[in-house]
C-alpha cells in the first residue's frame, strides 16, 4: 500500500435481501483515499452512499472485498475489534445529528471521549476546545432538544472530532440544514478536519458540498463510475 | 457517574411513570414475597421460642399416650434409680377473661437445671428472671397460686395478689396472682404462659397421678440414657425434645411451602412486567443504542449496560419492596398465624421478628428476578448492528421470525413440566417446578396465537368498526414485539386468579360436600381444650328426646418417628354411612372396625404414609407398639397430617382411657332441637361449660374456618393481580409513547382525535380480552395442577374440580375491564397529542 493512502477498498460488493429480490448496492468497487484528503461521495438516493460510509466505519461488513485502512484489514476483524477500531480512529457525522437526547451538549462529547478512555481533565479542556471551536461554547448545559438544526450540527461535528480520529465520516451532513447554516457548518467541517490533519469522506448529493472537497467520487448502481479531480 | 450510563438512565428519569410502574411492579413482586416469609418465619419462630420457653433446658421427654405419664415413675427415677436432671410437668389452656393461655404446672424443687424464670433468687445478686423470696413462697403455699408476666398481667387487668376464675375444660378454678417476672429476654415467648404449682395444674386439667411428660436433661451421659429407659414401662418412652418440636413444626410445612408457591407467583408476573418493562426502555431507545453501537460501543458493553439498568432498577424496586414487604407481613402475620391455629398448633404471635436473612432473600431475588428478566432486551440490544436506520418493520418482522421458536420453546417448557409431574413422586417442590414449566411453557405459545388471530381477524373487525378497529386489530399484530409481552404477562396474572379460584372453589365444594355427608347428628357438644364430664354424658343420654349419642376422642400418638393423630370415635348407629370409605366394602369394613381392632386411615394418612386397605400400622399403646390392621381408607379433609380413625371399644382395650372430647347427640323424631338444648344447658349448670352447637351451625362454623384459611391465599392473589395491573398499565403508556408518530401521522391525514382515542381504547380492551381468552385454558390447567398434584403432595387429599362459570366470566372481564382502564390515559394522551409535535420529536 501507498504511504500515503490512508483507506483503501479493494472489490468490494454488498447486496441486501428484499423479500424474494437481492438488491445490489456496491459491486466490485475499488478506490483509494489519501491521508488528509478530503472526498465527496456523490450519486443520487439510493446509490450506496450511506451503505459504502457503513462499511468503511466497519458499522457494516461487505459481502466480498477487503476494506484496509492504515493497512489494517478491518474487513478480516472480529464484530468486536470492528467495534473496537472505530471508537478509536472514526469519526461519523449524520444527517439527522443523532445526538443522545438524554445527555447535555457536553455530555454528548464527553461520552466519546469516555468511551475512549481520555482523562477527565483532558476531557474537559478538549470538551471547551470544541465547543468554542463550533461556536457553542454557552450552550455545553443544553439538552439537544433546545437547539436549533444547525446548533445541533454543530454538536454532532464537535462529537465526531472529539477524540481526534483518523477518518471523517459525514453522511449528507447539511441535508437537514439551510443553505446559510449549511455552509457555515460545511467550513467548519473542513477547518477541524483539515486542522487535524484527517481524511474526510463526505456522502451528498450537493454540488456546493462536492466543492468543499479536494476529489469527487461519484457512484451509481453501485459502481463507481467517475473519479474526477477537483480543485 | 459515567456518560454512558447518564445517557441511558436519562431516559428512564424523562420518563417517570413508566420507571414508576417498573418500579412498582418490583416492589410489590419483592414485597410479597418478603411478607410471606416473614409471616411464616415469625409465626414458626413465635411456635419455636415458646416451645423452647416451655422446654427451657430439657434435652428429652418422658411420654406416655393420652392419659399421661404416671407420677410414680418420676418418684421412682429420682428416688430408686438417682435421676436427678429430671422435672414433672404438666401443659395445657386455659381461659382468663376470654384470653387463652398456656399453662405449665412444675414442681419448683426440681426446676433447678431447666427453667430459670421459676428459679427463687439467688441472694442479692439473684438471677435475672429469677423469682423474689416472698413470691416463691406464696406460690408454694397458697393455693391456685399463679405467676405470669408482667405484660400478661398488665393486659388482663390484674396485679399482685388479685384473685381471678380460670377456666379449663368448661370447668371454673380459683386463682390468686402471687406475682410477676419481667423477663425481658423471653417475654415473647412467656407473655401468654401461666405458671402454676403442679398438683394445682392436675386438679385443673383432671390428671391427678399423671403428668404430660417429664422434663429430662441428658449430659452426654448414655448411662443415664439408659438407666431411664430401662425403667420405663410399656407404652412411656424417652423421646428427644428437638425431635419432638419438629414434629409439631412440620405439619405445617406444606401450608408455608404453598403460601411461599404463592408469593413466587406474584414474583413470576412481576419479573414478566419487568421483562415487558425493560424491553419497552429498550425497544423505544433502540435508535440511541444505534447511534452508542456506532460511536464504538461493543455487543458485551452494550448487554452490560442494558443488564446494569435492570440490576438498578431491580435494586431500587426491591429495597423499597423489603421496606414495604415488612409492613405487609405485619398485616399478613395476623393472617397466617390465625391459619396455622385453625390448622395445625397454637401459636401467638404479635409482632413481625424482621430477620435480616428474609430482607436479603426479597432483595437477592429481586434484583435476580429483574437481571434475569433484562438478559433477553440486552441480548437484544447488544445484537443491533450499528446502523441507525433499523426500520420498525425490520424489528417486527426479526420478532415475528422468532415466534415460531418461543413457541416450540414453550412447548419444550410444558413436556419438561408433562414429564416432571409423573417422574416425581410425591415431591412439592418438582410438583411446582412442573406448575411453574407449565406456566412459562404456555406463556410463550400465547405470541403465536396472538398473531394469527389478530391477522385473521382484522378484515372482519374491518367490516364491523371500520378503519378504526381494523387498525386497532392489525396493530396488535403488527406491533407483536410490544403487544405480546404485555398480552403474555397480563394472561398469567389473569390464569392465576382462575386457577387459584377454581382449585378453591373445588376445594369448597368438596368440603362442604363432606361436612354435610361427615356432620349428622343435630347436636354436638364440647368443651375447649379438655374433655366431657362422663356423668353429664351419661345424664345427656337420659335426656327425653336424646335417641341417640355419638362420641369421639381426638389424641396424638407419639413415636420416634413422628406424631399420629388418632380419632377414637363411638359411632351411633344414625351415623352410619357419614364416613366415605374409598377402598373397601362399607360393611365389612365397620364389623372388622368395631370387632376385630382394625383401623381406618384417613387418605392424607395413606398417601403420606404410603398404606392403604390391607396394610398394618403400628402404634405406641399403654401396653407398648401394637400393629393394626388397616381395613379401609376414608375421605377427610380435617388434617393434613392424616388420621387414623379406631373404635372407642379398640381404643379402651390399648389404652385403658375413657375420656370423651365430644359427643354428637341424635334427637328423636318428635324432638325439639332447641328444648334439648335448652335442658343440657340446666343440666350442665354448675358441671361443666359446655360448647354447644346445632348441626346447622357447626356445618357453617367449619365453612367459616375454611374460608379463613383461605382468606390469605385470597390477599395474595390479589396481590398478584394488582402487581399485573400495574404492569399493563405500563405497558399501554410505553406501547402508545412508542407509537406517537404513527398517531401523529394519523392525525396529521385527518383522523380525529375522538378516532384515535377509540383507536387505542379499542386495542387496550382487545388486548384485554385476548389476555383473558388466552387465561382461560392456562387458567384450567393450573387448576389442574393446583388439585391434582400441589394440594395433593402437600396435603395429600383429592377432590373433584367444579368449574363455576362465573370465575371464567370474572376473569374475563378482569382482564379486559383492567386492560381498558390502563388504556385510558394512554388514549387520552394518544388524543390530545399535537401532531407536529410528536413528529417533531420522533
Amino acid at each position: 500500500m501507498n504511504a500515503n493512502v490512508q483507506i483503501r477498498l479493494s472489490h468490494l460488493s454488498r447486496s441486501f435481501q428484499e423479500g424474494e429480490q437481492r438488491h445490489v448496492v456496491l459491486q466490485d468497487l475499488s478506490a483509494d483515499f489519501a491521508a488528509g484528503e478530503t472526498v465527496a461521495l456523490r450519486g443520487r438516493s439510493g446509490s450506496g452512499k450511506s451503505t459504502l460510509l457503513n462499511l468503511i466505519s466497519g458499522i457494516d461488513a461487505p459481502d466480498s472485498g477487503r476494506i484496509e485502512i492504515a493497512g489494517l484489514d478491518i474487513t478480516a476483524m472480529s464484530e468486536r475489534d470492528r467495534t473496537l477500531f472505530r471508537r478509536v480512529h472514526i469519526g461519523f457525522v449524520y444527517q439527522a445529528f443523532n445526538l443522545v437526547p438524554t445527555l447535555t451538549v457536553a455530555d454528548n462529547i464527553r461520552l466519546v471521549l469516555e468511551l475512549n478512555n481520555v482523562e477527565e481533565a483532558y476531557a474537559s479542556l478538549r470538551i471547551e476546545e470544541l465547543l468554542a471551536a463550533v461556536g457553542l461554547a454557552n450552550r455545553s448545559a443544553s439538552y439537544p432538544d433546545v437547539l436549533s438544526g444547525g446548533e445541533q450540527q454543530r454538536v454532532a461535528i464537535a462529537r465526531a472530532l472529539a477524540h481526534r480520529p483518523r477518518i471523517v465520516l459525514a453522511d449528507e451532513p447539511t441535508g437537514n440544514l439551510d443553505d446559510s447554516t449549511a455552509a457555515d457548518v460545511l467550513t467548519l467541517l473542513d477547518d477541524l478536519v483539515r486542522e487535524q490533519g484527517g481524511t474526510m469522506i463526505v456522502a451528498t448529493h450537493s454540488a456546493k458540498v462536492a466543492a468543499f472537497c479536494d476529489r469527487v467520487l461519484e457512484l451509481q448502481n453501485g459502481q463507481l463510475l467517475a473519479d474526477s479531480g477537483h480543485g | 457517574m459515567p456518560v454512558l450510563y447518564k445517557a441511558s438512565f436519562g431516559y428512564l428519569l424523562r420518563h417517570p411513570w413508566q420507571l414508576g410502574l417498573a418500579l412498582l411492579g418490583i416492589c410489590v413482586g419483592v414485597a410479597v414475597i418478603v411478607a410471606v416469609d416473614l409471616a411464616n418465619s415469625s409465626s414458626r419462630k413465635a411456635f419455636l421460642l415458646s416451645m423452647n420457653t416451655i422446654n427451657g433446658e430439657a434435652s428429652h421427654q418422658i411420654v406416655a399416650g393420652p392419659g399421661g405419664v404416671d407420677e410414680n415413675l418420676y418418684v421412682r427415677l429420682r428416688v430408686e434409680e438417682g435421676v436427678q436432671d429430671i422435672a414433672p410437668v404438666i401443659t395445657g389452656y386455659a381461659d382468663v377473661n376470654d384470653q387463652t393461655l398456656q399453662v405449665l404446672g412444675v414442681d419448683l424443687f426440681a426446676e433447678r437445671t431447666f427453667r430459670a424464670y421459676t428459679l427463687p433468687a439467688a441472694g442479692s445478686s439473684g438471677a435475672r428472671f429469677a423469682l423474689h423470696e416472698t413470691t416463691f413462697r406464696d406460690f408454694l403455699t397458697k393455693p391456685g397460686a399463679v405467676l405470669m408476666s408482667t405484660a400478661a398481667a398488665t393486659s388482663l387487668g390484674l396485679s399482685g395478689g388479685d384473685n381471678f376464675t380460670i377456666t379449663t375444660a368448661g370447668k371454673d378454678y380459683p386463682a390468686v396472682l402471687v406475682g410477676t417476672t419481667n423477663a425481658h429476654g423471653s417475654s415473647a415467648a412467656i407473655g401468654s404462659l401461666l405458671v402454676v404449682d403442679i398438683a394445682t395444674a392436675q386438679h385443673w386439667f383432671n390428671k391427678v397421678g399423671y403428668l404430660s411428660h417429664i422434663d429430662v436433661r441428658l449430659r452426654a451421659d448414655q448411662d443415664t440414657a439408659a438407666t431411664i429407659r430401662a425403667a420405663l414401662p410399656p407404652g412411656t418412652q424417652l423421646l428427644s425434645a428437638e425431635s419432638r418440636t419438629q414434629s409439631i413444626t412440620e405439619m405445617s410445612a406444606a401450608f408455608m411451602t404453598n403460601l411461599t408457591a404463592m408469593s413466587l407467583l406474584a414474583l413470576l408476573i412481576g419479573t414478566f412486567l419487568i421483562y415487558n418493562s425493560v424491553s419497552f426502555a429498550v425497544l423505544q431507545r433502540r435508535k440511541l443504542i444505534g447511534v452508542l453501537r456506532a460511536l464504538g460501543l461493543t455487543r458485551r458493553e452494550t448487554f452490560a449496560l442494558i443488564v446494569a439498568e435492570g440490576a438498578v432498577l431491580g435494586l431500587v424496586g426491591a429495597a423499597l419492596g423489603v421496606v414495604l414487604g415488612v409492613w405487609l407481613g405485619e398485616q399478613l402475620l395476623l393472617l397466617v398465624s390465625q391459619s396455622i391455629n385453625d390448622l395445625y398448633f397454637r401459636v401467638t404471635v404479635t409482632d413481625v421478628d424482621v430477620s435480616p436473612w428474609s430482607l436479603l432473600t426479597g432483595l437477592v431475588v429481586g434484583v435476580g428476578a429483574t437481571g434475569l428478566a433484562a438478559i433477553v432486551p440486552a441480548i437484544e440490544a447488544a445484537g443491533y448492528r450499528p446502523q441507525l436506520s433499523l426500520a420498525r418493520s425490520v424489528l417486527e418482522h426479526r420478532s415475528r421470525r422468532l415466534l415460531p421458536r418461543i413457541a416450540v420453546a414453550g412447548l419444550v417448557a410444558a413436556a419438561a413440566a408433562l414429564i416432571i409431574l409423573p417422574l416425581s413422586g410425591t415431591s412439592l417442590l418438582a410438583g411446582l417446578t412442573a406448575m411453574f414449566l407449565l406456566i412459562l411453557g404456555f406463556a410463550l405459545c400465547i405470541p403465536v396465537i396472538v398473531d394469527a388471530a389478530s391477522r385473521l381477524s382484522a378484515g372482519f373487525a374491518g367490516r364491523l368498526g371500520g378503519i378504526t378497529a381494523r387498525l386497532a386489530v392489525r396493530d396488535i399484530s403488527a406491533s407483536l414485539s410490544r403487544t405480546g409481552v404485555a398480552i403474555v404477562a397480563l394472561a398469567v396474572a389473569v390464569s392465576a386468579t382462575v386457577g387459584v379460584s377454581v382449585m378453591v372453589d373445588s376445594f369448597r365444594v368438596a368440603v362442604s360436600a363432606w361436612i354435610g355427608n361427615s356432620l349428622r347428628a343435630d347436636i354436638y357438644v364440647g368443651v375447649p381444650g379438655g374433655s366431657l364430664d362422663l356423668e353429664l354424658v351419661d345424664d345427656i343420654g337420659h335426656l327425653p328426646g336424646v335417641a341417640e349419642i355419638s362420641s369421639s376422642r381426638r389424641i396424638w400418638l407419639e413415636m420416634p418417628a413422628g406424631r399420629t393423630r388418632l380419632l377414637v370415635i363411638d359411632r351411633a348407629e344414625s351415623g352410619h354411612g357419614g364416613t366415605e370409605l374409598l377402598d373397601a366394602e362399607p360393611e365389612a369394613t365397620w364389623r372388622s372396625f368395631e370387632e376385630e381392632g382394625a383401623v381406618v386411615v384417613s387418605e392424607p394418612y395413606a398417601y403420606r404414609n404410603d398404606v392403604g386397605q390391607g396394610d398394618t400400622l403400628v402404634l405406641n399403646t399403654r401396653e407398648g407398639p401394637q400393629a393394626f390392621n388397616i381395613a379401609a381408607t376414608y375421605r377427610s379433609y380435617d388434617a393434613n397430617q392424616g388420621t387414623v380413625l379406631m373404635s372407642r371399644r379398640t381404643y379402651q382395650r390399648h389404652w385403658q382411657d375413657d375420656a370423651i372430647d365430644s359427643i354428637g347427640i341424635y334427637l328423636a323424631a318428635d324432638a325439639s332441637l332447641q328444648t334439648v338444648m335448652d335442658r343440657m344447658r340446666e343440666l350442665s349448670q354448675g358441671r361443666q361449660a359446655l360448647y354447644m352447637r346445632s348441626n346447622r351451625d357447626l356445618r357453617d362454623l367449619s365453612l367459616q374456618i375454611f374460608d379463613r384459611t383461605f382468606v390469605i391465599t385470597d390477599v395474595l392473589y390479589w396481590l398478584a393481580v394488582g402487581v399485573a395491573i400495574i404492569g399493563i398499565l405500563g405497558s399501554m403508556l410505553a406501547l402508545q409513547l412508542e407509537r406517537a408518530r404513527e398517531f401523529a401521522i394519523l392525525r396529521a391525514i385527518g383522523m380525529t382525535p375522538w378516532q384515535l382515542g377509540s383507536m387505542v381504547t379499542l386495542q387496550s380492551g382487545l388486548i384485554g380480552l385476548i389476555s383473558g381468552l388466552a387465561a382461560l385454558p392456562l387458567g384450567l390447567l393450573m387448576a389442574w395442577v393446583l388439585i391434582d398434584v400441589i394440594n395433593r403432595r402437600s396435603f395429600g387429599w383429592q377432590m373433584d374440580m367444579s368449574i363455576a362459570p362465573s370465575f371464567l366470566l370474572t376473569a374475563l372481564a378482569l382482564s379486559t375491564g383492567a386492560a381498558l382502564v390502563a388504556g385510558l390515559y394512554p388514549a387520552y394522551r394518544a388524543a390530545s397529542a399535537r401532531p407536529a409535535l410528536a413528529m417533531r420529536e420522533e
